[in-house]
Parts: structure tokens; sequence; C-alpha cells
């Protein structure tokens, strides 16, 4: 007699990158092991974290728990923190989480329950249960289930606010995919904000522009080249557009993407070329030379950019696990290229690439990150070395190693964009403006007098 | 808190091939639940088929029951020992668990006394196994985890549902803004890595049974001398898929496909058929050059096929010369990828472990190696195994090719859009 889970292979796949790629172990099945307590619990108890799972039509209802089930049938209540889910089987996404903190296992029962009373009951002798109740009335109707299945869960994270960050992770990336495909930037004054990429070679600056197009694709892209090699990789300038997928309408941002920085003069990305490309000088495909930067002379240079052409955010793209190994040269190049940041009035964050923990970066609604994080050491580094304010200072993992997408990674993604996307709108409404809406402004850096018009 | 096993994935993945393809879930772990038999009977009856782990001081022995474990009943029981490679066995007949942790009742040459950590064995039986006398040895630890087969009908069924979606998208693929027909791929790669055989393969995906229309190692030292553009036949209506597979000659230190010729073959000058001279590349002279070709005969994607058996070994020469087309590649904006062959050549992997291939830690490791040699993204190593030998197909060995060739159609439209505009 085969006992075998009733999660089709391709939900339990789903499941486990929800649940930050752990593997699950069935260890009780009510239809082989018997409609009781005593048996669940006999096969269940002292298995370390689990996930009790009881099938609808077309929706799992479970909970899962870190701590271990006890052994011991009674009445009384225990401390044992876990989390309700519905899992939606048509969509792939758990739609409904609660934590809840207490457990009573009787001989009839299981609860999981809080303080406040909000229970998830099941009683296998009947096959029904009864889930938490969020609506004002007292009584809660008891739903047939038709099966009920229990897996040890291995390789889990010990935190039930990771976990559930990583089980809504989807529901909160859809909801950033919609803000974002609404954008419009300040008084509509550009219909594309242009965010330049700059940083030292293998940084992972052309990987985040793939892993911002993967996220909206839906699959991972690969137009930028990337790959490991001494020096940069990237040798154009490139000016990146973003459609919402493959037959999408065209995003309302541009990635920029450039050659690396090297520690060494006359290697990488020369310094001299960071004002031009500011001010939107440097055309699309421009071949970089680390020995010579581009000049008016030039015969693609853009003499007469306008306000769509600048560059409005630059994302310093630094990979964390290097900070505190920069060289000191590295260290005062990237000075230097701020110096022109900031005398060009651009707006600037970090963007910190190679994240270990991305279920530690943000607190469990996902609206701010955390300091508890173990990188927070490298954030207050970049704050204090280049002294970028702590809430420009942005994580990512980009998708460099993996071949699927994983909702987390697509929310720290699609929230570092965000934020660039509000930095350059500061940019935007800080601009001076003349009555006529058109001025000029005087760039000391490259001795040219550039002016804006407004669309 | 966390419940886990003792195994190392080396050993779980020996004994799962010794007991025929299986999967282990841990149900019982004494150091948790208690050494004790009754706690062993409560996790582990009705279970289906287990196997208990027994880890000594310099072995690993245990016993494979085949049936499930139920009180008063019998079942058959292989004893087994595991020391460091090899696995012995023998096979002791059915018994119920009371002859297998109960010193008082009659033997079946094993037994398990859980509450003193000691496990006897009889003469005749540690002597089947190999196993050193004396007789009763103590143990640290035992572990009971059932067995299901690898590919089990539910992981089966998860496949065939995977290839019918993959070759649904494959064949109705369009390419970016429909700016080409088809999709043309390149092959590249070492002479003997795959190339041909992996035409073949996907050829045979899409025919529904194994073909060998694209001739493998067809001259003596096994070279493929002709550049070939094979379109792609969809069984079901006939038409050709939207894209077509190139094939050329095979890479070497000295002879091979030359640097000139690879960049003639991007930019789509090379006709079908023409003959390779690895001493002279073609020039606009040759009789059918393409002098003026659209953007349709250009190559859209490239694919560098190495043989995961042999990747690491390539010569410092192969290496230096892939790391300088790969420069081109970039320069020329062509997006490329590294395919891996054989990959259940890698030690233990079977088809069984096919699709969770990338979770396998033998293919990790393979993909770092790579990764660090050649340079190319992990996620742009793919893997597969070509049909070489079979007649019929195997859906777990297709969602393995048509996942890779989603890959490649994915990268070229991203070269697509990735084009200046003209």
């Amino acid at each position: 007699m085969a006992v075998t889970p009733r999660l089709t292979w391709l939900e339990e796949k789903c499941l486990q990158i929800l649940l930050g790629n752990a593997s699950l172990s069935l260890l009780y099945k009510e239809s082989a092991h018997g409609c009781s307590i005593q048996k669940m619990v006999q096969r269940c108890s002292q298995q370390g974290p689990t996930i009790t799972m009881l099938y609808l039509q077309k929706s799992i209802v479970g909970a899962l728990t870190l701590d271990h089930i006890p052994k011991i049938v009674d009445d009384s209540e225990k401390q044992c923190a876990s989390i309700f889910f519905i899992f939606q089987k048509d969509s792939l996404t758990v739609m409904s989480t609660l934590f809840l903190n207490l457990l009573k296992v009787t001989s009839d029962y299981l609860e999981f329950y809080s303080s406040d009373k909000l229970n998830f009951w099941i009683y296998p002798k009947k096959r029904v249960f009864r889930k938490p109740d969020f609506s004002v009335t007292k009584f809660s109707t008891d739903i047939q289930y038709l099966e009920c299945e229990v897996f040890r869960v291995e390789g889990i994270k010990n935190d039930l606010g990771c976990i559930k960050k990583m089980m809504t992770a989807t529901q909160h990336k859809n909801k950033l995919l919609a803000d974002l495909r609404i954008y419009k930037p300040h008084a509509d004054l550009v219909s594309k904000i242009r965010i330049l990429l700059l940083g030292p070679v293998g940084s992972g600056k052309s990987s985040f522009f793939n892993s911002v197009k993967s996220v909206f694709h839906g699959h991972t892209t690969r137009q930028a080249p990337v790959g490991s090699d001494n020096t940069s990789i990237t040798e154009q300038y490139r000016i990146y557009p973003v459609k919402d997928g493959k037959d999408g309408q065209y995003l309302p941002f541009m990635l920029c993407d450039s050659m690396g920085l090297d520690e060494t003069d006359d290697e990488g990305l020369c310094v001299d070329d960071i004002p031009y490309i500011l001010k939107g000088c440097v055309p699309d495909r421009y071949q970089f030379n680390p020995f010579n930067p581009i000049t008016p002379k030039h015969p693609t240079f853009i003499t007469s950019p306008s306000l769509k052409d600048r560059i409005h955010c630059v994302a310093y793209v630094l990979d964390i696990n290097s900070i505190k190994s920069l060289s000191s040269e590295m260290v005062a190049k990237l000075k230097q290229i701020h110096e022109e940041v900031l005398k060009c009035g651009v707006a600037h964050v970090a963007l910190l690439t190679k994240v270990n923990d991305c279920d530690e970066v943000l607190q469990e609604n996902f609206l701010n990150m955390t300091k508890k994080m173990t990188s927070w050491n490298q954030v207050m580094l970049i704050n204090q070395m280049l002294g970028i304010p702590l809430s420009n200072i942005l994580m990512v993992r980009n998708y460099a190693s993996e071949r699927e997408l994983d909702p987390m990674k697509d929310v720290l993604i699609l929230s570092a964009l965000r934020q660039m996307l509000r930095a350059a709108n500061d940019f935007l409404e800080d601009l001076p403006l003349e009555e006529t809406g058109k001025l000029g402004f005087f760039c000391s850096s490259c001795k040219a007098l550039v002016f804006f018009e407004k669309p | 808190m966390a419940v886990t096993t003792r195994l190392t994935w080396l050993q779980e993945k020996r004994l799962q091939h010794h007991f025929g393809g299986k999967q282990f879930s841990l149900l019982y772990k004494a150091s948790v639940h208690e050494f004790s038999s009754e706690n062993l009977l409560e996790k582990c009856c009705n279970q289906g088929p287990t196997i208990t782990v027994i880890y000594s001081e310099n072995y690993v022995t245990g016993a494979y029951l085949l049936d499930s474990l139920q009180e008063e009943r019998e079942v058959p029981v292989i004893l087994f020992a595991l020391q460091e490679t090899e696995i012995s066995e023998y096979k002791t007949g059915s018994h119920r668990l009371e002859t297998l942790v109960d010193i008082k009742k009659p033997p079946a040459g094993f037994w398990m006394d859980l509450g003193n950590k000691r496990v006897a064995m009889s003469s005749k039986v540690s002597e089947e196994l190999g196993l050193p006398q004396p007789c009763t040895t103590s143990f640290q630890e035992c572990e009971v985890f059932r067995c299901k087969d690898l590919l089990d009908e539910r992981k089966e069924e998860g496949v065939i549902v995977l290839k019918r979606t993959l070759l649904f998208a494959m064949s109705t693929y369009k390419p970016y803004k429909d700016m080409v027909h088809q999709i043309r791929i390149l092959l590249l790669g070492p002479t003997g890595a795959g190339k041909s055989s992996f035409i073949n393969s996907v050829k045979s995906v899409f025919r529904g049974h194994v073909t060998n229309q694209v001739l493998v190692g067809c001259d003596a030292t096994g070279i493929s001398k002709k550049y070939r553009t094979y379109p792609i036949k969809d069984v079901n209506d006939g038409q050709c898929l939207p894209f077509i597979l190139c094939d050329s000659l095979g890479l070497s230190e000295k002879e091979g496909l030359c640097a000139e010729d690879i960049v003639s073959i991007l930019k789509g000058h090379v006709p079908d058929r023409y003959q390779f001279n690895s001493m002279e590349p073609i020039t606009s002279r040759h009789r059918n050059y393409i002098h003026s070709p659209s953007l349709q005969d250009r190559i859209h994607c490239v694919a560098f096929v190495f043989d995961a058996t042999s990747v690491e070994q390539l010569s410092g020469e192969m290496v230096a010369k892939i790391k300088r087309i790969r420069r081109e590649m970039i320069k020329y904006g062509v997006v490329h990828l590294a395919l891996l062959t054989h990959v259940d050549s890698i030690n233990l992997i079977t088809v069984g472990d096919f699709p969770d291939i990338y979770s396998c830690v033998p293919v990790k490791l393979k993909l770092e190696k790579v990764h660090r040699k050649l340079g190319f993204a992990l996620s742009d190593i793919l893997v597969v195994s070509n049909y070489v030998s079979e007649w019929e197909l195997n859906p777990v060995k297709d969602i393995l090719i048509l996942s890779a060739l989603r890959q490649m159609l994915w990268a070229a439209d991203d070269f697509l859009e990735d084009l200046p505009f003209e």
C-alpha cells in the first residue's frame, strides 16, 4: 500500500520555493494511517518543523510550526508558534497568513490558536476543520476536508517572520509590479527616468539590468552580457529600456549601463567621462576608452541634450561582500565620482548586490528595511564612506546563479527600483524652473552650457 | 530542533542506487524519538517499504523491509552493510518485527537491542556482509526511512504535464516582434562534445521517437566537416518549428573551426553545407557566399556544447580559445550559453535525478567548476542527456532538452531586442 502525498509534484516544488527551498517528507496521511489524533501524534510528534495540510477542492489550508508537536495527548495549552495559511491551487500562491502562538492536542482534535481566540481546529474523526474567523460573528462553520497530511519540513529557516515573508512575497511582488507600471515622473517632465549604474568591475551592474528585465518577463533574461573576467565585460555605454513582458509596453524608466570602474588609472571607466554621461551627452552604444574620455568633438557627442537625455538617478553598484576589502584607490575614485554627482545635483542611491540573506532585508510587512539583518554593518560603511542616507542604501540579489525566479528576490529588486524612481522624482521636483520653462545651467565640470526644455 | 539524517548525500545516494533508485523520507531517529522499539513501531508502521539504518563506529549497517511494517505480520528483509563505497547484502527471507528487535525471540540472524544501543549478528550474517567478528557491536544512532521510487507515479505525471507545457511553448513560440521567422541557434564546442547528438535529440523529441538523421562521427576522426542548418518539424502538423539548429566543425587547439569562420557564420555569410577548411576561412569569392545576409540569416543565439565528463580536462589552449570566441560574441552582441551533455555520466547521477537535476550535489559542483574555468554565469550553464543508444523517448530526458531549448529561445529574444535600430 503506497503512502504518497496528495500534493502534485509541481505543487510541491512551488511550496518548496515558498518555504525557502525547504524539502518535505510525508509523515502522516489520514487515509493511510487512520482518522484519529492519536495516530497522527504517534507519527508526527518530535519531528522538528512540520506542516499540517488539509486538502479542499481548490485550495490547501494548513499550519506550519517550527516547534515539535508534543507527544502527549492532554487538554493543556502549550506554547507553539505557527503560521496558518491558505494556498490557492490554481495560482500556486499563498493568499492569507496568520500568526498563532498556542497549541492544544486532545484525544479528539488538534487546535492551533492565539490568545485572542483566533483558532485553526482540526477534528479528524469527522474530517472537519474550523479556520480562523476574522469577522465579528462568534460562530465559526465546520468545513469538510478531503485529506489531511503532515510533512516534516527540512532546510527551513528558524524564523517564522522570515517564513511568513517568503510565503506572502508573491502578493507583495504583484503590488510592486502594479505600482511601477503606473508610475509617472514628477509633473511629466520626462517620459522615462534614466538610472545610471556605476561601480567596480564585477559588482553586478549588468546583472541588475538583466534581473529587472527578468522580473517583468517572468523568466531569467540575459540581454546584457555578463560573466567573470578580470576586466569589465561591459565596454560600451548602454541605455536599456525595459518592457512589461515580451509583448508589453515600455516601462517609465531606462537603466544605463557603463564600463566597470577599476582602481588603476587608465583601466576601466574614465572618471572624466562621467560628467558627460550625467549631462546626457553620451549616446547609446558609445565605446568607452579608458585612456581618452569623450569630447564634444566626437562625431556622436550629443551637444544639446534635453532633460530627458540626462541621468536622473545614479546607483552606485557594489558587491556587499567586497565592501570591506575595497582598496583605498577604489574608495578615492568612488569619492571623486560622488563629488561630480553632487555637483550636478543628480539623485543617487547605493545598490548592494550579492546579498545572502534576502529574506532578512525587509520587515515582515515589506514596508521598510530591518536593522537586524546580518548585512547592516556594510550599510553603515557605505553611509559613512559616501554620505548616502540610510534609506537610499538598497540591497538585492541578482539572478546570476539561479535558473528560476524567486518571489523574495523579485521583491528586493522591485523595491530597489521603486526607491530609485522616488529619488529621481525628488531630483526632478528640485530642478530650478524659470517662467518660460526653459533655463540654462552652466556645469563647471564639463565646461558646457546645457539647456533644459520642458517637453 | 530540526530533525535531519546523519547520512551524507553520497551515502544516501549509494543506498538509493543499491535498492533500485529509491528516495528516502526520514520517519524515526533514535536520538530524538528515544531508543525504543515501541516508538520505532509507532512512527514507522503502515508507511510502506522502509529502510532501517544503524550507525556503528566503523560502518553503517541495517535492514531493508520490502513491505509495510505492521505488527504480527511477516515482511521480507534484506540485510546490508555500507563500508566506504561498497554495499554488501544478505537476503534473510520474511520475518516479523519482533525477530529484529527482541533478542529473546528466534533470531533472523540479526537483531537490534535499541534500549542498550547494541546490534547483534550471527556469524553467518556477518560473514556474508563482510563485517569483522565479534557478533555484537554497540551503535550510536538508528534511523528509519520510508523508501519510495525516485521516479514515482506522482513525479512521472508531473514530468508529463511539464513536457506537454514545454512542447506547446516551443511550437507556439514567436520571435521578438516577429523580426525573423525562425531563430538560428549555433552549436559550437570541442570535437566529440555532443553537438550533433543534441540536434538529433531535439529532432527526436518533436518526432516522437529517436532519430539519427544528423550523422555523428561521420569521419574517421569523428569530425563534422560541413556547416549544416537543420530545421525541426513538429510531427503533429508537419510545420517547421520557429527555430533552426546550426552545426559546425568542432573546435580544437590546432585544426578545427577557425575564428574568422565563426565571425562569418555569426553574420550569416556561410551557406548550408559549406565545406570547412581549417587552414583557409571562407571569403566573399566562394561560390555560394551570402553577400548580403538578412537578419534571418544571422545567428541569434550560440550554445557552447561541452561533455560534462571531460570539460574539466580542456587544455589551457582550448580554454583560451573559447574565451577569445566569447569576447568576439560579446562584441557582436550575440547571446550565448553553455550546454553540458552526458549529465547522467556524472558520478551517481541517474535518469531518476533529472526532474530536480540542478539540486544534485555533483551537478552543482560540476557547474561551479565550469563557471570558474570558462567564465559563464552559473544561470547560463544548462545540462542535458542526449539520446544516443535508445529507441524510444523518455519524458524525463525530454524536459531537460526542452528546457535548455527554451532558454536558448529566450536568449535569442534578448539578442533581437538589443539590436540597434537600423
